[in-house]
């Protein structure tokens, strides 16, 4: 019913007219958006045929007892008051991941945003520098790279025969060692700097040449360009890749379940998280109580996020924004 | 003409050569009548065997197709808890001693006990070996083989060393450090006496019996003291501190792995290491010195710490479709001779004496270790102890850490041990 409503007077007529005009709305909204939606449909139909239902699913069953064999018994608030005042362990693997997002993204980020400057300049052969700095991060979150990185930090691991060789010194097992291994971790995170410095080079691409050679004219020397023109026109994309790496940083699991053999030992000192939330899942079978870590997981990752777009409107400035 | 394959007539092939792989995969099980799922947990040598037998059976029956699945352990859990919650258990499942209550109780798993004497033949079957499959008086599962704690060395070794092979059933573990404070001076850089074995549930499972307690009493309580736990940890510590085991980084990188190809015996960093008595096949294919195994050392004037334990259960889902054929394939697997060939002893030495006598003659040296061990090993064990509680398994896990927070000096031995036993009681209290 694509017509326009007549002239006609009264009550049916004006409800026809409402439906048409919002059918005619409709339709010029999907003019308008329609070749988004479109494209959004893979992500669309991914979220509300796949995820939606789990997620909700959880949420009902942070509320329960499940152990996956039996059906899952209604248990109320039991496992938040477990996690809030009794999971001593809980603790442990939350102190752990702060630890690591503190350490682990602000020291990525920098080694991205030196690289990405380095790499910003028309030398031959820049492309394939580039590649080859982004492999890491090609490879990082597999399963290869992890193994391949406790053995380069065993014990007799090959950091261990270097040091020994040039310096005479007797490494300690660096992944194997509670005072080491979360920094073995946080390094091999670092070295995964590739996205945010492919995002840092298109940023730095975008601040005109111009602001530099005027800045150079008037005596500014390299120092003061990076801190009053690159830092502050990059800030948009320093927040992006501070958030972005944040929310990753968070939901590390990958490497703390290979290097340490799905443990998040040795003493804990690698129990991420999710790599809890996993173990108590999944090995110790309790679903109700993993399915309530993972909301919560979802409300610290939240808070951070938002503490970030809140603290941002102090640092982040727009060039659109005319400030 | 044109000749080539333009991009369209390239896309019909590929639509047409995929409906056709589709048509083909589709037609396949429209032979059998019964589709069987058949899951294990393994190495690549068990997986081999397997899959043979399957094979096997499948030609001998040609109206039923089996689907095999095989994970490594630390997978199997979690995937077959899984498929517990999607009600989709495979039909025939390998099981294990320490998980067969739960599934059992839970109404996971079918009851054999109608099937014996019509098509599983338990004839010729230990009766001792069976009581492990039982639940509550019914027939949960149905011993694969048996196997028994062990600590492995190499004779060629110790000869080397000087040092006089262990007495299987006599030696102490006074003979045990004694011999490792003699030979010690005399390793070569890198090489412990012995593996630290503190972080192994079946260590300290030993370490107890050995005083004559358990660790779970059949309700399902911790069965030993804090005091037993703390000289355990005191004992394995001491050997540390004497430099008897490797230091605990290096220890770690063995624990850390879990696999049998990273232990520090195999990595040549022990002369000693505690296994069970199945693995040695395995250990000595990664080992070119010919391996031997021992008892467990005892305590002074210490009872039997080791007991024949099924090393793995053949057990049926309550979901079975056919339980019919899913009781044939059990069957199949526990006493046909063809079978028994290909699988040997590579579960543990099989409780069907007839089997038993068949396959003997035909195994390896090693294979024959083994049996003999298992021989000396069943005059000199205690009774199969009461299959753990529920979330033993966590307690399992969890004396890793514990063990590694004394070996890296980061909490008294003393402090970590209550902790660990305050815990472990919290933990069999929890749902």
């Amino acid at each position: 019913m694509a017509t326009t409503a007549t002239g006609e007077i009264g009550a049916g007529g004006r409800r026809a007219a409402a439906a048409s005009s919002l059918s005619v709305h409709l339709a010029r909204s999907w003019r308008r958006n329609g070749a988004g939606y479109l494209f959004l449909m893979p992500w669309l139909i991914g979220f509300f045929g796949l995820t939606l239902g789990p997620t909700l699913a959880s949420l009902y069953l942070s509320f329960t007892d499940y152990d996956l064999l039996t059906p899952p018994r209604w248990a109320g608030l039991k496992n938040y008051e477990y996690a809030f005042f009794q999971d001593e362990r809980l603790r442990h693997a939350l102190w752990v991941t702060f630890q690591y997002v503190i350490w682990a993204v602000p020291l990525k980020l920098a080694v991205a945003l030196a690289l990405a400057m380095a790499l910003d300049r028309s030398v031959r052969g820049v492309g394939l520098y580039r590649a080859a700095f982004y492999l890491p991060s090609l490879l990082g979150a597999s399963v290869a790279i992890a193994l391949l990185w406790r053995l380069i930090f065993g014990a007799d691991g090959l950091v261990n025969h270097l040091l020994f060789v040039i310096l005479g010194i007797k490494g300690p097992g660096w992944v194997t060692h509670p005072d080491y291994a979360l920094w073995t971790l946080i390094a091999l995170a670092v070295w995964q700097f590739g996205s945010p410095m492919i995002i840092f080079l298109a940023g730095l691409r975008q601040i005109p040449q111009d602001l530099y050679e005027a800045a150079s004219m008037d005596g500014a020397g390299p120092p003061r360009q990076f801190f009053r023109i690159t830092l502050p026109l990059l800030a948009p994309v320093i927040f992006f890749n501070l958030v972005f790496q944040t929310i990753e940083a968070f939901k590390a699991f990958t490497q703390a379940f290979i290097v340490s053999g799905g443990r998040g030992g040795p003493v804990d000192s690698t129990l991420f998280y999710s790599l809890y939330l996993y173990i108590e899942a999944f090995e110790n079978f309790r679903m109700g109580y993993a399915s309530a870590l993972a909301w919560l997981l979802l409300v610290i990752i939240g808070v951070f996020t938002a503490i970030a777009f809140l603290t941002s409107r102090y640092w982040v400035y727009y060039e659109d924004e005319g400030r | 003409m044109n000749n080539r394959i333009s991009r369209r007539d390239f896309g019909r092939l590929a639509a047409a050569g995929a409906s056709l792989a589709v048509l083909g995969g589709m037609m396949t099980p429209a032979q059998a009548e019964t589709r069987l799922r058949l899951i294990w947990w393994g190495n690549p040598d068990r997986d081999r065997r397997t899959n043979e037998v399957v094979d096997l059976y499948v030609k001998q029956n040609a109206d039923v197709a089996i689907d095999p699945e095989t994970y490594a352990w630390n997978d199997y859990w979690p995937k077959l808890a899984t498929q517990a919650a999607g009600r989709n258990l495979p039909d025939v499942i390998q099981m294990d001693y320490r998980y067969i209550f739960e599934y059992a109780r839970r109404g996971q798993l079918a009851d054999l006990t109608p099937f014996v004497g019509k098509s599983i033949d338990l004839s010729d079957f230990d009766p001792n070996q069976l009581a492990s499959g039982k639940v509550d008086d019914k027939l949960y599962g149905i011993s694969m083989g048996a196997n028994s704690m062990t600590h492995v060395y190499k004779p060629g070794q110790l000869e080397q060393l000087g040092l006089p092979v262990p007495d299987a059933t006599k030696w102490t573990i006074d003979d045990y450090v004694a011999m490792g404070k003699e030979v010690k001076g005399k390793l070569p850089e890198g090489l412990y006496f012995s593996e630290n074995m503190a972080y192994r549930e079946p260590s300290l499972e030993t370490w107890v019996r050995q005083r004559g307690k358990a660790l779970y009493t059949a309700d399902g309580k911790l069965g030993y003291e804090l005091e037993d736990l703390t000289d355990y940890f005191a004992f394995w510590f001491q050997m540390q501190e004497d430099g008897l085991t490797p230091p605990a980084d290096l220890q770690s990188q063995a624990i850390a792995s879990g696999k049998m190809e990273d232990t520090m015996f195999v990595t040549g960093h022990a002369v000693f290491d505690f296994i069970h008595s199945n693995q040695l096949v395995a250990v000595q294919k990664l080992v070119p010195d010919d391996l031997d195994i021992t008892m467990i050392p005892n305590q002074k004037d210490g009872k039997p710490g080791q007991y024949l334990k099924p090393s793995m259960l053949i057990s049926m889902s309550a979901t079975a479709a056919d339980p019919e054929a899913s009781a044939k394939l059990v069957n199949f697997f526990i006493t046909d001779e063809s079978a028994a060939d290909i699988l040997l002893i590579e579960r543990g030495v099989t409780g069907d004496a007839s089997i038993r006598e068949r396959i003997v003659p035909k195994l390896s040296a090693i294979e024959q270790k083994i049996v003999a061990y298992l021989d000396v090993v069943g005059t000199h064990v205690g009774e199969l102890p009461p299959p753990p509680p529920k979330n033993a398994g966590e307690l399992d896990r969890a004396l890793q850490p514990a063990w590694e927070s004394v070996s890296f000096k980061k909490v008294d031995l003393k402090d970590a041990a209550k902790d660990y036993y305050e815990k472990a009681k919290v933990a069999l209290e929890r749902a």
